[in-house]
């Protein structure tokens, strides 16, 4: 038996999906390059770094999101539609799909954190080394909360174009969340209140120290109390919401 | 005495209805099932056929009731490979190829019977480069053949496997599954299609309702339903008629009479040596009126 070969053939099967890896890839890497480079403020210090680093972690984010919303979604609708049972009747052991799905969605989640990383780093991009290591980790980590949100509604509608609506819906989360144009006002006073506004700000917050950047210099600044609440609490909601429709999926069975 | 590889005791499993009570799926069944035996379990949709091979294969546990496969828990037996199964339509995934899910399937099994092998016996090398999601129906069944044999499976269960195939697909599918069973593989095989019971099965087990009606080889379930057709000539007066014996139901056509009859031997003795009725034709009841029989009047009391 070999979970790894399992693990390889799921994972080229999802990376070669043209409609999912348009938007955790090539959609992050073509925004920055539009508004991340060789703009007027992409030299402008930001943080430890500049305007465009801030930009490209934002960028990140939305795409390292993408990769675990619609993996984690995907997975809760194979399930259901009879490929579990197909699973059930071989020697993996229980729990082995978890894993083999973490493994893939962690995979899927680093492939634009490293794209935009390294297209960042050839171009107009500056942070110290290890702003730069601690921010791409943060990325990753920032990312698997919205797991549990692509869980939710594949349990809940069980179907794949809901899955591609809820990533969909990413895009506008992502501006919310201060990961795409930099907001101000009230834009970025209701943003804060968005489940992407924390995760942004967290993967952030060793380049900028929670200091607010916008394309002409500091707007405000957030403790990481409040970055961490925001994640915690967005992470509580779709939890429970997976928890409840479990149940619910339990009780009818 | 043989073997009861697998054996179920007083099965029950419940799932919640509509309105708040629970629907009994499987309700009290009692079953063994001998190495090489080649059965089929009949009944109409939502007699309990998924319901009861699901619990064989450990995918859904029992309310209550004993159930042991290979003398184990049906899970041991199936993560040993002893157990293959054709799951009823869908479980695919579309965006893979028919060998790719071939290949992703036998990479989780312990030891397989080699990929081109089951693709070979499944009549899939043809089409195997195809998307899942592109095939027809009838192919994605050979798909889920395939990977039943993966494992090289002592027992074979199958959840109507020629749904959605032609009458040439599901012929030449009857074909393959002979070859399994004369290599001495086991096989239970839930199906509504009666014909496939009738020429497949040399024993069949009759459900409704949840529960099992009739059990045994299937001529004798198709007799034990007691129907049989008696055609003679004759004009009867009523009161010949309200004597003979047997008769379930009568319809008289010109100078022919046609019986419906729970014994035929009894009753064509009757009607040879004491009524004047003579050519006599009797023919047994279609498994299909077996069927009918046993459970319409279960059907009024309910």
């Amino acid at each position: 038996m070999s979970i790894t070969t399992y693990i390889l053939m799921d994972f080229w099967r999802n990376l070669r999906n043209i409609g999912s890896t348009f938007f955790i890839v090539v959609l992050p890497a073509v925004l920055y390059l539009f508004f991340g480079v060789y703009n007027e403020w992409s030299d402008f210090p930001a943080g430890e770094g500049n305007v465009s680093a801030w930009i490209m972690i934002g960028m990140a984010v939305y795409g390292a999101i993408t990769a675990t919303t619609s993996l984690a979604g995907s997975a809760a609708v194979e399930i259901q539609q009879g490929w579990g049972r197909q699973l059930a009747l071989t020697g993996l052991p229980h729990g082995a799909f978890v894993l083999a799905k973490t493994t893939i969605a962690l995979a899927m989640a680093l492939l634009p954190v490293v794209v935009l990383n390294a297209v960042a780093f050839f171009t107009t991009a500056q942070m110290p080394a290890g702003v730069w290591l601690a921010a791409g980790a943060l990325t990753l980590v920032a990312s698997l909360p919205f797991a549990l949100y692509g869980l939710a509604v594949g349990m809940l509608f069980r179907s794949d174009a809901a899955i591609g609506a809820a990533s969909g819906v990413l895009v506008i989360l992502a501006f919310l969340g201060n990961a795409f144009m930099p907001l101000q006002g009230v834009l970025l006073d209701i943003g804060r209140f968005t489940p992407m506004y924390g995760s942004t700000a967290l993967a952030r917050f060793p380049l900028s120290d929670g200091e607010i950047i916008g394309t002409a210099g500091p707007v405000g600044s957030d403790p990481l109390w409040a970055v961490v609440a925001n994640v915690v609490a967005w992470t509580a909601v779709f939890g429970i919401a997976c928890l409840a429709l479990q149940r619910r999926r339990t009780r009818r069975q | 005495m043989t073997e009861a590889i697998i054996s179920a005791e007083a099965l029950v499993k419940e799932f919640p209805g509509g309105g708040g009570d629970r629907v009994r799926a499987v309700d009290g069944v009692s079953l063994d099932f001998e190495r090489g035996e080649i059965a089929a379990v009949l009944g109409p949709n939502g007699a309990g056929k998924t319901t009861l091979l699901d619990m064989v294969l450990g995918l859904t546990a029992p309310d209550a009731g004993r159930l042991t496969v290979f003398g184990g828990q049906p899970q041991a037996a199936v993560r040993a490979g002893r157990i293959g199964a054709l799951l009823q339509t869908g479980g695919l995934l579309p965006d893979l190829t028919v060998k790719e899910t071939v290949q992703i399937i036998a990479a989780l099994h312990h030891q397989h019977a080699g990929i081109e092998a089951v693709m070979e016996a499944a009549d899939l090398t043809e089409i195997a480069s195809r998307k899942v999601g592109k095939c027809s129906g009838g192919q994605q069944q050979r798909v889920k053949f395939a990977l039943a044999l993966l494992p090289q499976p002592e027992v074979l269960i199958l959840d109507e496997p020629t749904a959605g195939m032609d009458p040439a697909a599901r012929h030449r599918f009857w074909d393959r599954m002979a070859l399994q069973a004369e290599a001495g593989t086991t096989i239970l095989f839930a199906t509504h299609y009666l014909e496939e019971a009738e020429q497949f099965a040399r024993r069949t087990v009759l459900m409704h309702g949840g529960r099992v009606i009739a059990d045994g080889p299937t001529d004798h379930v198709r007799q034990h339903a007691g129907a049989a057709h008696i055609t003679a000539i004759w004009q009867p007066t009523a009161g010949q008629l309200q004597q003979l014996p047997h008769v379930e139901s009568h319809q008289v056509q010109g100078r022919r009479v046609n019986f419906r009859t729970t014994d035929s031997d009894a009753l064509a003795r009757h009607l040879l040596t004491a009524t004047d009725a003579h050519s006599l034709t009797i023919r047994p009841a279609s498994l299909e009126e077996a069927f009918m029989q046993l459970t319409t009047p279960q059907e009024a009391h309910r």
